[in-house]
């Protein structure tokens, strides 16, 4: 009894990577027939490729953004953080950051709210309807450029049907994707339209683990389904509303296939995010070192995003 | 996957609600007429996801039935004049037919190595004690954070150097990387819940490690890896960011690729043409989309990193 809790409380002092501490009363040391070499020799491949092909290149890529070369085709020289300093006080680069605020936090509303209007629609059938979750998922199958093509043919200011519909109720339609501030309604429609399969399912499968007698409760105490849903079961679904957020700004802080397959940045500029910005610096102007710096500069504003979601999502979550 | 069953919670819920309404006196026809509202409500939602995810599909599909320049004279959805102008087209055009081979293969090849590396590796995680284990998973695991758009400067630079530009078989490496952290994470996950019991029954009874791996691991294993094929083939078949940069020569590109080109190259818009090359990028999947629908799902749920 006492070795057992002795070992229990060792467990939970352990260190995370430790955790799975073989359980005691039982053999797990090996798998009968396994020498010594075998695990290395099964697991070895898939490390070394994953280390040399995801690894070392972004590592790579992090300590080149510190190298220049003072002309084109020239030997690379260090110049520390240069290629920084340029970037922050370089105008395109604000301009992309703040295109980037409006693309993120705009698919990230989007999104999220059309997430939870079908994950609620598809609670409500659950389990009759398969080929209603087919639907859901095909956006899944289809690559960004097919999309962006699909989303260009349906928001064509002459013959997109979009526009047939404005039409319908005797307004004219806009030429969507010449205009700046329409280009990027319709580049955070075809990003979300991409995303959402996967923000409908976390949801879904969030609102399959909600315990209904906690709605039960409420409707009980006279709870319409509006309050319900805003007091009870959206702050149940804090933890996938949180991988989702999650998700979608990653997705789309890192995004590059909608943008460049869609608009190229443009019209005037109007959808040059930081990717695209990124892609320009790199094989446009082919700097690529300074192009190095954007892409750093990406990866941590996505550390601090992903950081700062979870703080909020913390401060949501329901203590039960 | 496992299918999802609607609990049975719900029905206390409708109780609940036929209790509340009958309590406080409110006539019977009342409530079913609420009810049939009620059921009203529920499709209206339903429908909305239907037009919304399906509407990009069908309009494509109407415009690849187009002639060029019907597309602007008859805009409605049911052509009048249906031809397969374009379809013919974009199938005797070089650019689709060499890319849609490129494709194939790129798929075909990244699917069988991620199957071929990721599955033995998941397996001596999930089994086998040794050191290093739990550090080593995470050296495996944590590069899925890495996104596509910081590997397209240095993978680019990195192939320049190593002259391994315009090949199918770079894609097919960098396409396997990029899906092995999650194919990993998806069969550790798997393997963990086949007993280790029947492996050890198989073992005394004289079954090799090799044995054990062919005649009863692999079956058991069939449904996930079948999932990792999936998203195997679609990671090949679908990605854009790096074979942009991987590859410059017409007859080196995938079908993405080429498709991005079609919209610049000729000066005035092709629409039927890229729709019809759009509607025949997805065939393959459209297909045997029944078939792998569970498969994705799954590979979709999991690969969120719950």
């Amino acid at each position: 009894m006492t070795a057992t809790t002795a070992s229990k409380s060792k467990r939970n002092g352990a260190r995370w990577w430790q955790r799975s501490a073989p359980p005691p009363g039982r053999d797990n040391t090996a798998v009968i027939g396994q020498s010594k070499s075998t695990p290395y020799l099964f697991t070895l491949p898939a490390i070394l490729l994953v280390a040399a092909v995801l690894g070392f290149p972004v590592l790579y890529g992090v300590f080149q953004s510190l190298f220049r070369a003072p002309s084109l085709g020239a030997p690379v020289e260090w110049v520390s953080f240069e290629n920084y300093a340029d970037m922050f006080s370089s105008d395109d680069f604000w301009h992309s950051l703040n295109k980037t605020a409006v693309f993120v936090f705009g698919s990230l509303i989007v999104g999220t709210v059309l997430g939870l209007f079908f994950a609620f629609a598809l609670f409500r059938v659950l389990g009759r309807l398969r080929f209603l979750r087919a639907v859901t998922v095909a956006p899944y199958i289809i690559s960004n450029v097919a999309a962006a093509v699909m989303f260009r043919i349906l928001f064509n200011s002459q013959f997109g049907t979009v526009n047939r519909v404005i039409e319908f109720f005797g307004l004219d339609g806009p030429s969507w994707l010449a205009k700046p501030g329409l280009a990027m309604l319709v580049v955070i429609f075809t990003q979300v339209w991409t995303d959402l399969p996967l923000t409908i399912l976390l949801l879904l499968g969030g609102l399959m683990t909600i315990d209904q007698a906690h709605l039960d409760a409420a409707l009980v105490d006279g709870a319409d389904g509006w309050t319900r849903a805003r007091h009870i079961t959206i702050p149940l679904l804090a933890p996938q509303l949180l991988i989702s957020t999650v998700w979608l700004s990653y997705s789309t802080l890192t995004g590059l296939g909608v943008v460049l397959a869609l608009t190229g940045g443009g019209p005037l500029k109007a959808t040059q995010t930081m990717a695209m910005e990124m892609y320009s610096v790199a094989f446009r102007s082919l700097e690529f070192n300074r192009a190095l710096a954007i892409a750093t500069f990406i990866l941590i504003v996505n550390a601090l995003l992903t950081l700062g979601y979870v703080g909020i999502g913390r401060r949501f979550e329901y203590d039960q | 996957m496992t299918d999802i069953a609607r609990p049975d919670e719900p029905v206390a819920a409708v109780a609940a609600v036929n209790a509340v309404e009958a309590s406080s006196g409110a006539p019977k026809r009342t409530g079913r007429a609420k009810e049939t509202a009620r059921k009203i409500l529920v499709w209206i939602p339903l429908i909305l996801l239907v037009v919304w995810t399906v509407t990009p599909f069908l309009v494509t599909l109407s415009v690849s039935f187009k002639q060029r320049a019907e597309v602007f004279a008859d805009p409605g959805l049911i052509p009048s004049n249906p031809t397969f102008d374009a379809y013919g087209e974009v199938l005797a055009s070089d650019s689709f037919t060499t890319s849609f081979v490129n494709s194939l293969i790129v798929g075909g090849g990244t699917t069988a190595l991620s199957i071929l590396i990721g599955v033995p590796a998941a397996y001596a995680f999930a089994r086998f004690r040794f050191r290093g284990r739990h550090l080593l998973l995470l050296f495996t695991l944590l590069p899925r954070l890495v996104p596509s758009l910081g590997l397209m400067v240095p993978i680019y630079r990195l192939a320049v150097v190593a002259g391994l530009l315009d090949k199918r078989i770079t894609l097919i490496i960098v396409y396997t990387a990029m899906l092995l952290p999650l194919a990993v994470w998806l069969m550790v996950g798997f393997f963990q819940q086949i007993p280790r019991e029947i492996e050890e029954a198989a073992s005394v009874d004289g079954a090799s490690l090799w044995g054990r791996l062919r005649y009863i691991v692999a079956p058991l294993a069939a449904p996930a890896m079948i999932t990792i094929g999936v998203l195997a083939f679609r990671e090949a078949w679908n990605e854009f960011t790096l074979v942009l940069v991987l590859t410059n020569t017409p007859g080196k590109r995938t079908l993405p690729f080429e498709l991005y080109l079609m919209q610049g190259i000729e000066g005035i818009a092709n629409f039927p043409g890229e729709a019809a090359f759009t509607i025949l990028t997805i065939l393959p999947f459209i297909l045997v989309y029944t078939r792998i629908e569970k498969y994705v799902v799954a590979g979709l749920v999991t690969g969120s990193g719950k």
